[in-house]
């Protein structure tokens, strides 16, 4: 018994390292970065410490002394750095020539000192001036050090006379990288933006789902339930065919019929109607279009599982009610319908989750646009966290609108696993007790 | 007989010794370069650091040093794709050697580290870094560093179609002088909505194509703030003009509603939109002075001068006449060995030579970054480049180099898309703005 248990968790192994990596690592790294203020401007690995003339401007007030020491010039050229400039093994002439001629110079930057070096007989290459002008450095000016402690022991190492306090808030004010926030929800909460996006979304799929993936996918069902064989076969495939056509290519052929040298304004202009783009002339429009490109597509799955759920119904009720003189609508409103609501129900879960999480076809027909009228939530996510032209990418505001979808997916799931009643669907069966 | 086997035996020896020496000295080395934002035009961009590997090599071959460089270059025709896939790269390491980009990224790229100054690589005294126009090495630079240099630079004029302009009473007199009276403020915002709606009403355009402006977010749109009396930073820190920018908001939103914008007008298929701007099917219109390449090369306008009138983007109230400047700027990212840096340093440098860089200015029709470059016949005798550089440049602004300004840019622009689309009113747009702001930079932008 042990034996088959240790075995067991042996061969489920593979599986719950993939559950973990795939499914359980993105959610909880999600959750971990929505609390951050990452963004390209803090990139993502973590910070450095800089002292850059905008963050000594913000400690003016507090530190003056400090903030005048820092700005001091500091490149100098002094017997420790000449003694460094031996230890590179550059031209001999060239330290000689410093200790001779230079010694006591200071400079107020480090492009000064290097006039002074290129100006020397023996002219250094430009890789040797960078080197020589770096033992000169008596400044910390725009370094960047990986560390609190690099920096404090290169201000100690240069003499700075700053109190461990000062170090700490010079510290805070340096620091380039990300820090530990919940502004991100607040940002999110009041948002007219956000609110915005939130109800094109509640449309979005709301629309998709009532008009097509369940209404539209059960009246292909049932009438290729109705049909022939064969001729319904052939129907349900083409029905298929948004579904099976790279997502790319079957937008780009609904932009073909919408933009204003395609088909419907070509076909309009027949009609004395100017050329316009449908697509995107209107937010209804555009709405119009994101609908049905996203039903055409989702309803081929729901009309999939109806039309098997319809073949398991046992057919001599059909005939049965025939019998009895029922009509088609009676034999739909009394034998299908009551029968299907388990389908129902799953198609309806599934298809709210995927067209909550879905944002390709919109992105690649109207882009969230006209304006903002067609710019979901993943979509705002999306834009939010990696693609926006001003190339700040905000991965934390980013992070934290995709974990208000996935605790949004998580209720909704929780929700319809309790309508299914799965603890029933999964219990023994009562056969084997 | 012996001799001649010991002779081959030696010089074999020789060679194989003279090959080992040789490869002593040897570096073979591939740098990748990607740039956004570039289209057949702009193949200069990528392909002047070809010419440079070339120069470094026989520049190399003298000093007996054995260099070979393969440049693997990678073009990006958008911003957006182009800005993710180089952040995210740098961030894995995996970032190019060399990047051109829009010089505003060297705020936020040079604060997370993904790039480093060029100036630790380079002489910036030496020819021809210290023939570059200064103002143009101001704006590769971000805290006192110089971090890229200037691959090109451009400016973004407002655009006139001349026989339209021709059949509201514009004579050829009135038209030679029009860049002039929107340079001196008399020709203002107003007087252009004006025109373009009397375009509209004689039947010239159709409705929305009086003023088609730009489709897309981009960096035009902060002219029309500077327009209405806005400015973007000053002592290092953002502004956020209120007044200024509703101002400049209110012209948008007046533009849709008196018809000569369509409301809808942003997220049109690019294409569609440089078609109609080039044939006359538009009004007037902004853009920039690589446009004029495309009108010329791409979209079939052969007599562009005789078609367009170009000029600043005039000045509404409470501001003045400008255009901007968005100088793309060589980078070079961070991650990379010492010496190969240098190596893409020395490529950077060579290709801004003016000789070089002129290709990339006179094909793209982009403006060139030193005052050399203007004196070279190539760029002198196109009429383009040149009455564009001096009607245009001595005006030029450009965005800031400030960490936060993708930021603020993409609050600014959501709020002119939402007061453009009448989403919102321009005043609920403004607050809105001036809301996120507050509450995303907090003390990092003075709003007044």
């Amino acid at each position: 018994m042990r034996t088959s248990r240790t075995l067991g968790l042996i061969m489920i192994a593979p599986a719950a390292i993939m559950i973990v990596l795939f499914f359980l690592m993105p959610v909880v790294l999600t959750a971990v970065f929505s609390f951050t203020s990452m963004s390209t401007a803090t990139g993502i690995s973590g910070g450095a410490y800089q002292i850059v003339p905008n963050a000594l401007i913000a400690l003016k007030e507090e530190m003056p002394e400090v903030v005048q020491q820092l700005t001091e010039p500091r490149y100098v050229i002094d017997e420790a750095g000449i003694k460094g400039v031996e230890r590179i093994e550059l031209e001999p002439g060239i330290a000689t020539e410093l200790r001779e001629n230079h010694l006591g110079e200071v400079f107020p930057s480090r492009r000064e000192a290097e006039r002074v070096i290129k100006g020397l007989n023996d002219r250094p290459s430009t890789r040797e001036v960078k080197q020589i002008s770096e033992q000169f450095n008596r400044s910390v000016a725009n370094l960047r050090f990986s560390s609190k402690e690099e920096l404090f022991a290169s201000l100690d190492k240069l003499g700075f006379k700053i109190t461990p306090e000062q170090k700490e808030s010079l510290a805070d004010a340096t620091y380039t990288g990300w820090s530990w926030t919940t502004e991100n929800f607040s940002r999110i909460a009041s948002s007219p933006d956000m609110a915005q996006v939130l109800f094109n979304t509640l449309l979005y799929v709301a629309l998709v789902l009532m008009l097509f993936n369940t209404s539209y996918a059960m009246l292909l069902a049932i009438w290729t339930h109705y049909m022939p064989d064969a001729p319904a076969t052939i129907f349900r495939s083409i029905w298929l065919l948004p579904r099976i056509t790279p997502v790319v290519i079957y937008v780009l052929m609904w932009k073909w019929l919408a933009w204003d040298t395609g088909f419907i304004s070509t076909f309009m202009g027949k009609f004395g109607y100017a050329p316009k783009n449908y697509l995107l002339d209107n937010a209804y429009n555009a709405w119009l279009f994101v609908v049905l490109i996203n039903g055409f597509i989702g309803a081929s799955m729901g009309m999939l599982v109806f039309s098997s759920a319809l073949r398991a119904i046992p057919k001599s009720q059909f005939f049965a009610s025939e019998v009895d003189g029922a009509s088609r609508w009676q034999q739909i409103r009394y034998i299908i319908l009551p029968q299907m609501r388990w389908p129902i129900l799953f198609v309806t879960c599934y298809q709210t989750l995927s067209l909550l999480a879905s944002f390709n076809e919109i992105l690649l027909s109207t882009r969230g646009g006209p304006g903002k009228a067609t710019e979901v939530w993943s979509l705002a996510a999306y834009h939010t966290a990696l693609n926006n032209y001003a190339g700040n990418l905000e991965y934390g505001l980013g992070a934290a609108m995709a974990l208000v979808l996935v605790i949004i997916g998580i209720i909704l799931s929780l929700a319809y696993l309790r309508v299914f009643k799965y603890a029933t669907l999964v219990a023994r069966p009562l056969i084997e007790d | 007989m012996t001799i001649l086997p010991t002779l081959k035996c030696m010089s074999v020896a020789a060679a194989i010794l003279a090959s080992t020496s040789a490869l002593s000295f040897a570096k073979d080395l591939t740098v990748t370069v990607w740039a956004g934002g570039t289209g057949p035009n702009d193949v200069y961009r990528l392909d002047a650091i070809d010419i440079a590997a070339e120069q470094l090599q026989r520049e190399a071959a003298i000093k007996g040093e054995d260099l070979k460089i393969k440049v693997e270059k990678k073009a990006y025709s958008g911003w957006e794709d182009f800005k993710q896939a180089m952040t995210l790269a740098a961030e894995a390491k995996t970032a190019p050697n060399i990047v051109v980009t829009g010089h505003e990224d060297i705020g936020p790229w040079a604060q997370s580290g993904l790039v480093v100054p060029i100036e630790d690589y380079v002489d910036l005294d030496s020819w021809p870094l210290n023939n570059i126009y200064e103002n143009l090495m101001d704006i590769a630079s971000f805290n006192g560093m110089v971090y890229g240099i200037p691959q090109d630079a451009e400016s973004r004029p407002m655009f006139f179609w001349k026989p339209h302009m021709k059949a509201i009473g514009y004579s050829d007199a009135d038209l030679e002088a029009l860049p002039e009276k929107v340079q001196d403020g008399s020709y203002t915002m107003q007087n252009l909505l004006q025109d373009a709606k009397k375009m509209q009403d004689k039947g010239l355009v159709q409705a929305g194509y009086g003023f088609y402006p730009r489709y897309t977010n981009g960096p035009d749109f902060w002219q029309f703030y500077t327009s209405f009396g806005g400015t973007m930073e000053e002592d290092g820190k953002l502004v956020f003009d209120k007044a200024a920018m509703q101002r400049a908001y209110q012209f948008f939103a007046d533009a849709v509603k008196q018809g000569v914008t369509k409301k809808n007008h942003i997220g049109m298929p690019a294409d569609q939109w440089w078609k109609e701007v080039a044939s006359g099917k538009a009004g007037i219109w902004h853009g920039g002075t690589w446009h004029y390449a495309r009108y010329v090369n791409q979209e079939g306008l052969k007599d562009f001068f005789g078609n367009v009138v170009f000029t600043l983007i005039p000045a509404g109230e409470g501001g003045k006449a400008n255009t901007l400047t968005h100088p793309l700027v060589y980078l070079m990212t961070s991650g990379h060995d010492k010496d190969d840096t240098e190596i893409a340093a020395q490529l950077i440098k060579i290709a801004s030579e003016p000789r070089i860089n002129v290709l990339h200015a006179v094909k793209s029709a982009h403006l060139g970054i030193s005052k050399s470059e203007t004196e070279i016949e190539l760029y002198s005798s196109d009429r383009w480049t040149r009455e564009a550089t001096e009607r245009l440049l001595p005006y030029a602004n450009a965005m800031p180099n400030n960490a936060d300004f993708g930021t603020y840019w993409n609050i600014m622009w959501k709020g002119l898309e939402a007061s453009w689309t009448g989403a919102k009113s321009v005043d609920a747009a403004v607050n809105d703005v001036e809301g996120e702001l507050k509450s995303t930079l907090g003390d990092k932008i003075v709003i007044r």
